[in-house]
């Protein structure tokens, strides 16, 4: 152990693990099977949305085309350009450039910012015109039955998405802490790596949920 | 220290990337798979507004698959990861096929009163009073 922990900032190999590339490999292990369960989560959201689409299809089609697909695209791009902006953020950090990584970590945080502003204009859009999930659904232009259907699934999925942004931020904003502290390096970027892959699932999600909901 | 060493070993040979090569790590596949991700994004956008009927879907499942897998290889670093986060993301996979497959497969294979209220019966084409295909807004 003591030699491969020359020179690496204090507390960083646990002390049950015989050495660093076992607790990493443990740590990538670990993230993987949380992102195989958050995978299975979104998978029942969009088996629901399978089922009423199937049912409902020109009820799907209606609502989907009142949605701002200006705002959805947009915030594709951004989301997009935030995945890119994190694995570079790793990139940096495992050639010795923590500045670099930093900076890339804040641009992430601002993209992250933005997407939830545009969600948020995208919303109160939603709740002017009653466009709203379950018993509340009021909106005039799509009356057909399987329409509040629609807006339910999207709130709830947009929804469950949109708490999973703010929960990577937060995870990403308490990285780019431990970068300022100098804790990545070439020799240890475990951390960094795992806040990354979180983030990259969150793309994942909204790849889909995009033409989905935006495009039928 | 006895035991670090052979073990250190080994976890090198199950992980090659970590331990050399990290001053030659390149970003250049991250912009090319970045540039990638906006070109699909576009060409989803343009399938998407044109509405092509029942080509529709499998054309946006495939480009959000294409675009996932680009995501998943190389932001993910799957592309060379060790096995075991391989095996444990295939598996999640497998089992969102499973349940999506018997779970729409139930309901396209329901008679009319198990349908819910409104909703077309089995497979005939949706027609709700009002509304026809071409009249969709666009």
């Amino acid at each position: 152990v003591s030699h491969e922990a020359a020179g690496l900032p204090e507390g960083i190999i646990g002390h049950h693990f015989s050495s660093l590339s076992r607790q990493n490999e443990a740590m990538r292990l670990g993230m993987w099977l949380f992102l195989a369960t958050e995978i299975l989560l979104f998978a029942g959201l969009f088996t629901g949305y399978a089922i009423y689409r199937y049912e409902f299809p020109l009820a799907f089609a209606a609502a989907s085309r009142h949605l701002n697909l200006t705002a959805g695209t947009v915030n594709t791009v951004v989301l997009i350009t935030s995945s890119f902006t994190v694995a570079l953020a790793i990139h940096f950090a495992r050639v010795d450039r923590p500045r670099a990584a930093a900076v890339c970590l804040v641009l992430t945080i601002l993209m992250a910012l933005g997407f939830l502003g545009i969600k948020a204009i995208e919303y109160t859009e939603h709740f002017h015109e009653q466009a709203l999930p379950g018993k509340y659904y009021a909106f005039k232009e799509v009356t057909i039955p399987g329409a509040a259907m629609f807006y339910s699934l999207y709130f709830l999925m947009t929804g469950l998405h949109g708490l999973h942004v703010v929960a990577g931020m937060s995870v990403l904003s308490w990285i780019l802490w431990r970068t300022l502290q100098g804790r990545y390096s070439s020799r240890y970027y475990t951390g960094i790596e795992l806040g990354g892959l979180y983030w990259h699932l969150v793309d994942l999600v909204w790849i889909f949920l995009y033409p989905l909901l935006y495009l039928i | 220290v006895s035991e670090s060493g052979p073990s250190g070993q080994a976890s090198d040979v199950l992980h090659p990337g970590d331990a050399h090569e990290e001053h030659e790590h390149s970003a250049i596949p991250y912009v090319v798979v970045w540039i990638a991700l906006l070109l699909f994004t576009l060409l989803t956008y343009f399938t998407g507004k044109h509405h092509l009927g029942q080509w529709a879907l499998p054309i946006a499942l495939a480009i959000a698959c294409t675009k996932s897998a680009l995501v998943v290889l190389i932001f993910m670093h799957l592309n060379n990861s060790s096995g075991m986060p391989r095996l444990i993301f295939v598996t999640s996979l497998i089992f969102v096929g499973l349940l999506m497959f018997f779970t729409v497969g139930d309901v396209a294979t329901r008679f009319r009163p198990a349908t819910p209220a409104g909703a077309p019966f089995g497979t005939e084409p949706s027609q709700p009073e009002g509304l026809l295909e071409h009249e969709l807004p666009e």
